[in-house]
């Protein structure tokens, strides 16, 4: 005879079993009053139920098909639901059993630590740690100390000047729509800025007193990079960008999009693009072999003014200047009473036309000047530069993904604000994170296949 | 078979467990903390040292040798000038350049296009092609032909451009252009920094003898003052008055530039207190001699020739 395992005591008298409190109407044992009469009416009612009609016992010794002989066990190994451990534990039905559902996460994990070895625990935490804290490092002001730090991001070595407030002041007031441009115009540099850890200078260029002379007009930027060099005397490079532009990717840094491969992104021969037909390099016998050669000494280092080419000539609504003595003689020379006396009927841009007559008059200036590519750093939009159609050089294309847009000229007879608007909601449709792309171009492109409607997710 | 016992231990054990590996520090344990170590100090040093920074490093200026220490420039003005005096100047230069180890640059109007403006203009191309054809030259010295050195003892770099020296003779703060500029130089200047020396004379800075430091600034104060705009001005002397109107208008030239007495370098066969020449003097120069009749350079100055053929003969 086996059986599979010891007969219960006499039906009647028994244990308090903890699986059979079944008809007791209470969902936790009574186990303030182990004595009470509580225990007893829970036998009698399951002695009731079980025994139906003949009163046999619940088992039967005769009974050796094979789930008779097995079910203990089958039925212990299942997973069993409503159990608490809590009084679970005078049985322990599931000690030294893997069952997956009764024991709580926390013992789970407990479970597989314990039995891991000390070397992948130690490795296991290691990776842990380091994607906490990279998570950590993205998610609070640490990656902005970090990009800012001169020496880790060196964030804090570049200024942006912007130039607002344009108009403003003595000469005229400003409309609703200007203010628009500016306050979009100022948001997005502030919001680069802020990603990025640079410096930012905005800087009033309304009318002033100082500069109504005629031959002073729009020549603050001279003056105001001057200042910006003072007041930051750890910047090195200083970016200086009209009120009318705007940053159209946000998430390229200067220092990967120029400056780290300044030497490849530049070019110092002018004759590569030369729409002013400036002849380069000199040939003057008198000049040393480094102010005849047409890209100076070649090295990168060198270059201390990056500026870009429209269809007409150097523009100055977008370059940077590098901090350096020969900073400071250009920026010193580049007003000149003598010169502007004689030119200032021929020069309609001012600042720009007078950089261009010292580039092309003065040696010096040329060896450490560098261009960039226009769309690098000075995409105009199609209304700029529009006499010859759409060039590749010089507009903006929303597939090569331009960083800036120069709304260049938009004040004569453009809409500034109209292009102002569009770019901007350009530049937020084209840096739409993972989820909103989900969104829009998958989950409402199929609803709109389903249903016919369009949907705003 | 079996063994029932492990197999005894033999009776002599050796005394230490062999060597591991060759070197005593490198066990495993200690490896890790190496490598660990390694590690970081490789980091420390991409953090210090990273490519873009080398690469974009601001090249360091050409330190000129000094050799010729000094390039003499003088510009024989042949409408000016008559041709034996002419001949006169040229050997005064040649003989100081020589004693010392000088360089001349002699040129002669028409040298260089000055694009229609007056000859008088040779002299700063002139400079400037010193600079080039002289790269490790230290200093320039530019002596108007009107001029003769008559000191063979005294050397320019050690008698005017010595720091020490500089600090002693240049006047501070005083007005750029006599008398009344509210320009002054630079009461802060030091010896070292200074790029430029001249003098000042009744009417204004005097252009006929100066010294212009061989280096970065020195091609940028040429090239400016050079300037294709200021020549096409109509100043009343030419380059005299473009240097003087660079000088006022732009404080990067000014803050290099020293104003010395004018006996030092430029004194002037008749005048003032202050600008006779005196025995001893570097320099004698005639500016306003003329280029024929009684106040020729040639009569004015013939005193004077014999004088510095004796004491360079001596010397």
């Amino acid at each position: 005879m086996s059986l599979s395992r010891s007969p219960s005591p006499v039906p009647g008298g028994g244990w308090a079993s903890p699986g059979l409190n079944i008809a007791s109407g209470r969902s936790s044992p009574t186990r303030a009053f182990p004595g009470s009469s509580g225990t007893p009416a829970m036998w009698e009612s399951s002695r009731l139920k079980k025994g139906g009609g003949a009163g046999y016992p619940s088992f039967s010794t005769k009974n050796q098909s094979f789930f008779g002989r097995h079910m203990r066990r089958l039925s212990s190994s299942l997973p069993r639901f409503g159990s608490s451990p809590s009084y679970a534990d005078k049985e322990k039905l599931g000690r030294g059993r893997w069952s997956v559902h009764n024991v709580p996460l926390l013992g789970r994990i407990r479970g597989i630590m314990g039995r891991m070895g000390r070397k992948v625990k130690i490795r296991l935490l290691m990776l842990l740690t380091l994607l906490l804290s990279i998570i950590i490092f993205y998610n609070s002001p640490m990656v902005y100390h970090w990009r800012r730090s001169t020496w880790l991001g060196g964030g804090k070595k570049i200024v942006i000047i912007l130039g607002a407030n344009v108009g403003g002041g003595v000469m005229d007031w400003k409309g609703a729509r200007e203010w628009a441009i500016e306050r979009d115009s100022v948001r997005n540099k502030k919001k680069y800025v802020a990603r990025w850890g640079y410096e930012l200078e905005i800087v009033d260029m309304s009318t002033k007193k100082r500069y109504a002379h005629e031959w002073r007009e729009s020549w603050e930027k001279v003056d105001f990079v001057r200042t910006a060099l003072r007041k930051y005397p750890k910047a090195e490079w200083f970016w200086w960008l009209d009120l009318n532009t705007f940053v159209m990717e946000p998430s390229y840094s200067l220092q990967d999009h120029i400056f780290n491969n300044l030497d490849k992104h530049i070019y110092r021969d002018i004759n590569e693009y030369n729409p002013l037909n400036i002849s380069h390099p000199f040939t003057e016998t008198y000049l040393d072999a480094e102010s005849q050669s047409p890209i100076g000494d070649g090295k990168a280092g060198s270059v201390n003014l990056i500026l870009s080419q429209d269809c007409s000539g150097f523009n100055l609504g977008s370059f940077f200047v590098r901090r350096s003595a020969w900073t400071d003689r250009l920026l010193d020379l580049w007003w000149d009473p003598v010169a502007y006396e004689q030119k200032h009927m021929e020069w309609a841009h001012k600042e720009q036309d007078a950089l261009e007559q010292l580039y092309i008059s003065q040696p010096w200036v040329r060896k450490h000047t560098a261009f960039l590519p226009q769309r690098m750093i000075n995409s105009f939009p199609s209304g700029a530069c529009a006499d010859n159609g759409n060039d590749t050089r010089i507009h903006y294309n929303e597939k090569d993904r331009d960083f800036l847009v120069n709304m260049a000229g938009c004040e004569w007879g453009r809409d500034c604000w109209g292009e102002m608007y569009n770019f901007r909601e350009l530049s937020y449709y084209l840096n739409r994170n993972p989820w909103e792309r989900f969104k829009e171009d998958l989950v409402a492109v199929i609803w709109f296949k389903i249903t016919g409607q369009r949907v705003k997710l | 078979m079996h063994f029932a016992l492990p197999p005894r231990k033999t009776s002599q054990p050796p005394p230490y467990l062999p060597r591991a590996s060759r070197l005593p520090g490198l066990r495993r344990s200690r490896l890790k903390v190496i490598a660990l170590a390694g590690l970081f100090f490789l980091t420390l040093i991409y953090l210090v040292s990273r490519p873009s920074r080398s690469r974009n490093a601001v090249p360091t200026p050409r330190v000129p040798k000094g050799n010729p220490p000094v390039v003499l420039v003088t510009v024989l003005d042949e409408t000016k000038y008559s041709k034996a005096y002419l001949e006169t100047v040229k050997e005064n230069r040649m003989q100081y350049a020589e004693k010392h180890g000088y360089q001349t640059l002699l040129a002669k109007v028409g040298d260089y296009d000055l694009a229609g403006a007056p000859g008088s203009w040779t002299t700063v191309v002139a400079m400037r092609d010193a600079l080039t054809k002289f790269p490790d030259c230290h200093y320039v010295w530019h002596l108007d032909a009107s001029g003769f050195v008559m000191n063979p003892k005294l050397k320019i770099e050690e008698h005017i451009m010595k720091a020490a020296k500089l600090d002693e003779l240049m006047k501070k703060d005083v007005p750029v252009v006599p008398p009344d500029s509210i320009i002054k130089t630079f009461s802060h200047l030091k010896g070292q920094d200074v790029d430029l020396v001249l003098t000042q004379d009744k009417e204004g800075l005097s252009a006929g003898s100066l010294i212009v430091r061989n280096g970065e600034w020195a091609r940028f104060f040429l090239e400016t003052w050079f300037g294709p705009l200021y020549r096409s001005y109509n100043f009343q002397k030419a380059e005299a008055h473009a240097l003087e109107h660079i000088v006022q208008w732009h404080p990067t030239i000014l803050s290099r530039m020293a104003i010395i007495d004018q006996r030092v370098i430029n004194a002037y066969g008749k005048g003032g207190k202050e600008e006779e020449y005196k025995d001893g003097d570097l320099v004698i120069r005639f500016p306003e001699c003329t280029a024929a009749g009684a106040q020729s350079c040639e009569t004015q100055s013939q005193v004077f020739v014999q004088a510095w053929r004796r004491v360079f003969a001596s010397t």
